[in-house]
């Protein structure tokens, strides 16, 4: 599939021929800096935004030939949006989306009960949505999106403003679905540990192309990424900040005496750096190698993409 | 409240019978729970047409009472008529703001045949409303109309539906251009000119929204004409001029949302 916006000379390529299959029962992680490409590839996908090139199908159905068959097992939950109707209960919303999801609300009544004890939603069932918090209202606007039963199901940022025992609850949930009803998920989520802990393959995204395409586990054994901790006395301001020019650096705690930093690179710059350290006389008081998490490895992947620039979520240059 | 029990067998299709029967149930829900809007929008209503009432009497004096009906059949289709225009085109700017316009084009029915079943019930909404209106305009004017229901519920509908189709057409126009939705809520005082077109004796107005129906209905409430006493060719002309601007709205409709679709701009309230 390919999207470009705008004509001639200012257009900009948001998706480049991005290809790829998954594989129904599964959830698959979205990943990708802001401006990847992530929400113009799932809304191509979703209809939304009609592709300049390439096809799309679901469970056999070719979305441009066949609309109507296709989305009839796809539903979608989009970030920033509502998604539901505030002045309806949550019950309400269950069986008007079911509906217009093309089932029959009366004939998964069932469902609806089960959906709303996985969320935690059974008390408020007959609640107006805009009378509940936050939290809340997002684990009613996933039900909404799971109540017609769709087969293929599009969640962005789901556990965004969830408190961590309900994203924890979600998460559970999701895995249920899929393990046990075949629900598939396309996930996309800037927060690593729920792509981590929920989804079996992980698609990362750049300049609207796909950079890795691997399950969490390969992703993380197939890394040149390495984060070491180093402590030394003889680290000085001067030297942190030659080095922090040079290299990686993330977290620098000033100790009584001298530094601990935290610098991130790959095996050909761990060498480097231990050289460095070496020719500025610098003894090693400590040396810990941190595992890399999914984090280092999205970090790694997007920054060869764009030069280098990326930096890791919450760690301060 | 006890869970239903589980139905246990596989999900049936829901057809439109059942889209119609989900959509008409939520209008109707927020319309009994949150009925602040329709009780605001009758009060508005009366007050303008005490200005008018009032006002004019004390400028215009005798004349103003001679023509007091037309005037308050007029203000009754003009009453009807901005509350299926304005309630259409809002409706699809809110559902645009919500996300659950999007949602609803990825549907096996997508948005347009739900934006008409909201019309449906924008419609019988409007009718429950302006009835009001028009029962309290009858009781400060003192005026007598012929109320045949089934001739004045026909004549009006039809003359609405045109509206609706340029409601449809406006709310196309917010999807493409978003904030433009409050610029086109200035049509509805557009529609005073059709509604007072047969005062005007201009016959090409006859085709354009409102105009035939107005005069049709001038004639169904003032001179107690029934529905099956106009010629055929003037109700051929009011069910045209219906069908015409709504299948034309329609249209402009899809296309708009086509074209946010190809721009990515579908979503991006």
């Amino acid at each position: 599939m390919t999207k470009r916006f705008g004509e001639r000379a200012a257009a900009v390529t948001a998706v480049d021929t991005v290809s790829f299959d998954v594989e129904r029962g599964s959830i698959v992680g979205l990943l990708g800096p802001n401006g990847a490409g992530k929400t113009t590839l799932i809304k191509s996908i979703l209809g939304m935004v009609l592709p300049d090139d390439g096809s799309v199908w679901i469970r056999g159905v070719d979305v441009h030939d066949d609309p109507r068959g296709a989305y009839a097992h796809v539903d979608a939950m989009l970030e920033g949006a509502r998604n539901d109707y505030w002045r309806l209960t949550v019950r309400e919303n269950l069986r008007y989306f079911a509906t217009v999801s093309g089932v029959d609300p009366d004939s998964v009544v069932g469902r609806h009960e089960r959906l709303l004890e996985a969320l935690e939603l059974t008390e408020k069932a007959d609640v107006a949505v805009r009378d509940l918090s936050r939290g809340m209202k997002q684990k009613v606007s996933l039900a909404s999106v799971l109540a017609g039963g769709a087969a293929v199901v599009f969640l962005d940022e789901p556990t965004l403003g969830l408190d961590i025992e309900s994203s924890r609850t979600l998460q559970r949930e999701l895995r249920r679905l899929a393990e046990k009803e075949g629900l598939t998920v396309i996930l996309s989520s800037h927060d690593m540990d729920v792509v981590e802990t929920v989804c079996d393959r992980v698609l990362i995204m750049s300049g609207g192309e796909v950079v890795a395409d691997d399950t969490v586990e390969e992703l993380l054994r197939g890394t040149d990424r390495h984060r070491v901790e180093i402590t030394s006395r003889d680290l000085e301001p001067g030297l942190v900040s030659t080095l922090e020019r040079g290299f990686d650096v993330g977290r620098v705690d000033r100790l009584e005496t001298g530094f601990r930093i935290d610098v991130t690179t790959d095996s050909d710059g761990f060498y480097e750096l231990m050289d460095r350290l070496r020719s500025e006389g610098v003894t090693l008081e400590g040396v810990r190698t941190i595992e890399p998490d999914l984090e280092d490895v999205f970090v790694d992947l997007t920054s060869r993409e764009d030069g280098g620039t990326t930096r890791r979520d919450g760690v301060s240059p | 409240m006890t869970a239903p029990p589980d139905t246990g067998g596989t999900p049936r299709e829901a057809g439109y019978y059942h889209l119609t029967r989900a959509v008409l149930y939520r209008e109707y829900l927020i319309f009994v729970r949150y009925p602040a809007n329709a009780i605001g929008g009758i009060v508005i209503a009366l007050f303008f047409f005490g200005v008018i009432f009032y006002g004019g009497r004390m400028v215009a004096g005798q004349a103003l009472t001679d023509s007091i009906e037309g005037i308050v059949v007029g203000y009754f289709l003009w009453t009807l008529s901005v509350g299926a225009y304005s309630s259409i085109s809002n409706d699809i700017g809110s559902e645009l703001q919500w996300g659950t316009l999007e949602r609803h084009v990825m549907t096996p029915f997508g948005f347009a045949p739900v934006a008409l079943l909201k019309g449906v019930a924008k419609i019988v909404r409007t009718f429950i409303t302006s009835a009001i209106v028009l029962a309290v305009m009858i009781l400060i004017t003192g005026t007598t109309l012929a109320l045949h229901l089934f001739t004045i519920v026909a004549i009006a509908t039809l003359s609405i539906v045109s509206v609706l189709g340029l409601g449809l057409a406006a709310g196309g126009v917010t999807v493409l251009y978003k904030q433009i939705g409050n610029w086109l809520n200035l049509l509805q005082f557009g529609f005073i000119v059709l509604i007072s077109a047969p005062a005007l004796e201009l016959t090409w107005m006859n085709v354009l929204p409102l105009a035939h129906g107005s005069a049709l209905l001038q004639r169904a409430m003032i001179d107690g004409t029934r529905l099956w006493e106009f010629p055929p060719l003037e109700l051929g002309l009011l069910l045209g001029v219906a069908v015409g601007y709504l299948g034309l709205g329609y249209v402009v409709f899809q296309y708009a949302t086509r074209r946010a679709r190809r721009l990515g701009v579908l979503g991006d309230y």
